[in-house]
């Protein structure tokens, strides 16, 4: 649990330093992100002109591509403060895509083809939770399952020759499709952001003011005194892989609908990416630590990164990149928590 | 109902929980293909029996390095990356210089100072897993797939994200096209074969073998009663990323080409046939014969649906009942013996 330490006047500088570094430094390396790539590629004198990281085109596009991300690190937060980890939800989040569009070319209007998704995503969610609790399943073996599994089904759901649910055979995208995550409802973004901005605000309210959020940190934290004293671990994993289900499934609407496609691979490595911005976030990776805004802050900071470095460098640098950053990431978090706790 | 046959057979020759499992897995992976057998034409021959396990051996080598690691509580998910790295960067330094583009020149070494040099490479990659995992202690799994990934990007910024394959020197396919006494069998699978023997022998009969179980079982016992865990854990890395650098170069040579995609998702792999074959993934306990008669099962499973004519796609699937049922049925079948 991120508790702050009480600053009296005898605190020395370098501590309070230290602990200010501590609280802000995602921002900090946000900015630092915003502003490399500001200036690197400048060549004129003007920060918003076309072709410059902060031209506000540049801005609403990154943010556009960033909406599945966004929604999934509030939740992966959550559970990997509760200990657990969740491999299946680039897989899952390539099922609700393919769910997504399957229901939307045949027909089925946006409201309903939306929700019958969500449902999806719970029950895709539930059945993570249901391994590791009830069959007490080890979270990374039970989730790499169902990463193979989820990947299957929505493979078989695309059939053969096609590589992705798209218009064609008779069958036609409807005109709706694209809007959720293409056209501009507020501040010229599209609605698929503001659901990951309304999902981020909902999971922060739940982890600072809900007993959920204390409780899921209780149990990352040291979970035989939490059952000790009394928290019902078991509903309470249950739950946050649900809740992770359903934003692996928004992920999923948000990408199908950026792509116009249901693409079976779409979430293929989203696993690594939510790892990647949690633990760029602060997040312990054994549990009982992390904020939901710091893994909001960490997915805009690798979103900018790998969106920004392509004008800078050529597609291939990225792999490398993303790793250099997980291992750094890791190797941070690790050396601030310890000393943290000294 | 076999099951509780063997549990009651297991009680009465006080049988250990490893050999067990093994024993169970053994069996299983008889089964299964008698069963393949039953449903598809023509699977019931011995060269198909040979074809399972020869066109296995890169992911069961990296099996075996990955086994030790599992069991000393630790994971290895570099091994895909490494594959690619060094059979890219083997290559490399064996492409001649002043080719017609970047990606067709290289550095003009002799083939076996490339194929060592790539080694270094693999090494490098195995020393940074155990820099993090041991001296900073940061979970295995996530050093491991942050160093697949810069192995991977590392082998991908190399190859322009694709691959090179030209202006290499003749001998550089030699090592992985020897064909053993006119058979279908190639020199990589008989390295393999060793490489599985030599494994279980230092598993079976040697110190650095219990030793690692130990420190799998029990690290804080094992740290106090004088082990040197760390050093231990730094040479299985070393141990997984050499297996992984030799993979890699071999299958290099076999398409005398270095493709920065090969081996993608092996890692995978080789945790699976590693959980099927009865490893824990908390350490501490599994065999490298269970390794290698898990990779039986999952190849079968996979071939025989191929035979089945079921689209690819299933294997998928097929994989996730696999491992869902081995580690069910070990739990359960372990319960049920030492009730």
């Amino acid at each position: 649990m991120s508790y702050s330490i009480s600053k009296t006047r005898h605190t020395p500088f370098s501590a309070r330093l230290g602990q200010f570094l501590r609280d802000y430094y995602i921002y900090l390396v946000l900015i630092l992100v915003v502003v490399l790539l500001s200036v690197a590629n400048l060549d004129r004198f003007d920060l918003f002109e076309r072709g410059n990281f902060l031209n506000p085109k540049n801005i609403v596009n990154i943010l556009r591509v960033s909406a599945p991300i966004l929604t999934l690190a509030g939740a992966f937060t959550l559970l990997m403060v509760s200990g657990h980890i969740d491999l299946s939800v680039g897989s899952a989040m390539s099922l609700a895509a393919v769910v997504y569009a399957s229901l939307a070319i045949n027909g089925v209007p946006f409201l309903m083809a939306f929700g019958l998704t969500v449902v999806v995503g719970v029950l895709l969610g539930a059945i993570n939770g249901l391994l590791v609790v009830k069959l007490k399943i080890t979270p990374v073996i039970a989730t790499l399952i169902t990463l193979s599994l989820y990947k299957g089904v929505a493979l078989l759901m695309v059939q053969d020759g096609v590589s992705a649910i798209k218009s064609g055979g008779g069958l036609k995208m409807p005109g709706w499709f694209n809007d959720y995550g293409r056209s501009g409802v507020l501040l010229n973004l599209p609605m698929a952001f503001w659901v990951a901005v309304l999902v981020t605000i909902a999971l922060i309210v739940v982890q600072n003011k809900t007993l959920l959020g204390k409780h899921a940190a209780a149990v990352g934290g040291n979970p035989t005194a939490a059952r000790l004293s009394g928290v019902s671990s078991n509903k309470i994993v249950i739950l946050l892989y649900v809740v992770v289900g359903v934003s692996a499934a928004l992920a999923g609407i948000a990408r199908s609908s950026f792509m116009s496609l249901g693409d079976p691979l779409s979430g293929d490595g989203m696993e690594l990416t939510a790892i990647l911005v949690v633990l760029l976030g602060g997040t312990a990776f054994s549990g009982g630590e992390g904020r939901v805004l710091r893994s909001f802050i960490g997915a805009l900071i690798i979103m900018a990164l790998t969106v920004g470095m392509l004008t800078l460098v050529p597609a291939y640098y990225q792999t490398l990149v993303v790793g250099t950053v997980l291992l750094i990431a890791a190797a941070s978090n690790h050396l601030v928590s310890r000393k943290g706790s000294k | 109902m076999s099951v509780q046959l063997k549990a009651k057979m297991a009680k009465g020759l006080k049988m250990s929980d490893e050999a067990f499992i093994t024993l169970l897995v053994v069996s299983a992976a008889v089964f299964i293909f008698l069963f393949a057998s039953l449903l598809v034409p023509n699977f019931f021959q011995f060269q198909n029996v040979v074809n399972l396990v020869t066109n296995n051996w890169a992911v069961i080598s990296l099996g075996v390095g990955v086994t030790f690691l599992l069991v000393s509580g630790n994971f290895d998910l570099s091994v895909g990356g490494i594959v690619a790295l060094s059979g890219v960067l083997a290559v490399w330094f064996a492409q001649a210089p002043g080719g017609a583009n970047a990606l067709a020149s290289g550095f003009g070494m002799p083939t076996w100072m490339a194929m060592l040099f790539a080694l270094f490479g693999a090494l490098a990659i195995g020393g940074l897993n155990a820099l993090f995992v041991v001296r900073f202690k940061i979970p295995s799994i996530i050093v491991t797939l942050g160093t697949m990934l810069v192995a991977r990007g590392i082998a991908q910024v190399i190859t322009h994200g694709s691959q090179r394959n030209t202006n290499l020197p003749d001998n550089f396919g030699f090592l992985g096209n020897i064909y053993l006494f006119g058979t279908s069998i190639k020199l990589p699978v008989v390295l393999m074969l060793v490489l599985v023997c030599v494994a279980v022998v230092i598993e079976k009969r040697t110190i650095f073998g219990r030793l690692t179980f130990w420190i799998g079982a029990n690290p804080v016992a094992a740290r106090l009663s004088g082990i040197k865990n760390a050093r231990h854990q730094t040479h299985l890395y070393l141990f997984s990323a050499a297996i992984a650098g030799m993979v890699g170069i071999l299958l290099a040579s076999e398409f005398k080409s270095g493709f920065s995609s090969r081996g993608m998702l092996m890692e995978f792999d080789a945790l699976v046939i590693a959980l099927l074959g009865g490893v824990a993934i908390a350490g501490g306990f599994g065999s490298v014969v269970g390794m290698f008669f898990g990779a039986l099962i999952l190849a079968t499973v996979t071939s025989a649906a191929t035979g089945l004519v079921l689209s690819p796609d299933w294997q998928y699937i097929l994989k996730a009942i696999a491992v869902f049922l081995a580690i069910v049925a070990q739990t359960w079948a372990l319960t049920l013996k030492n009730r």
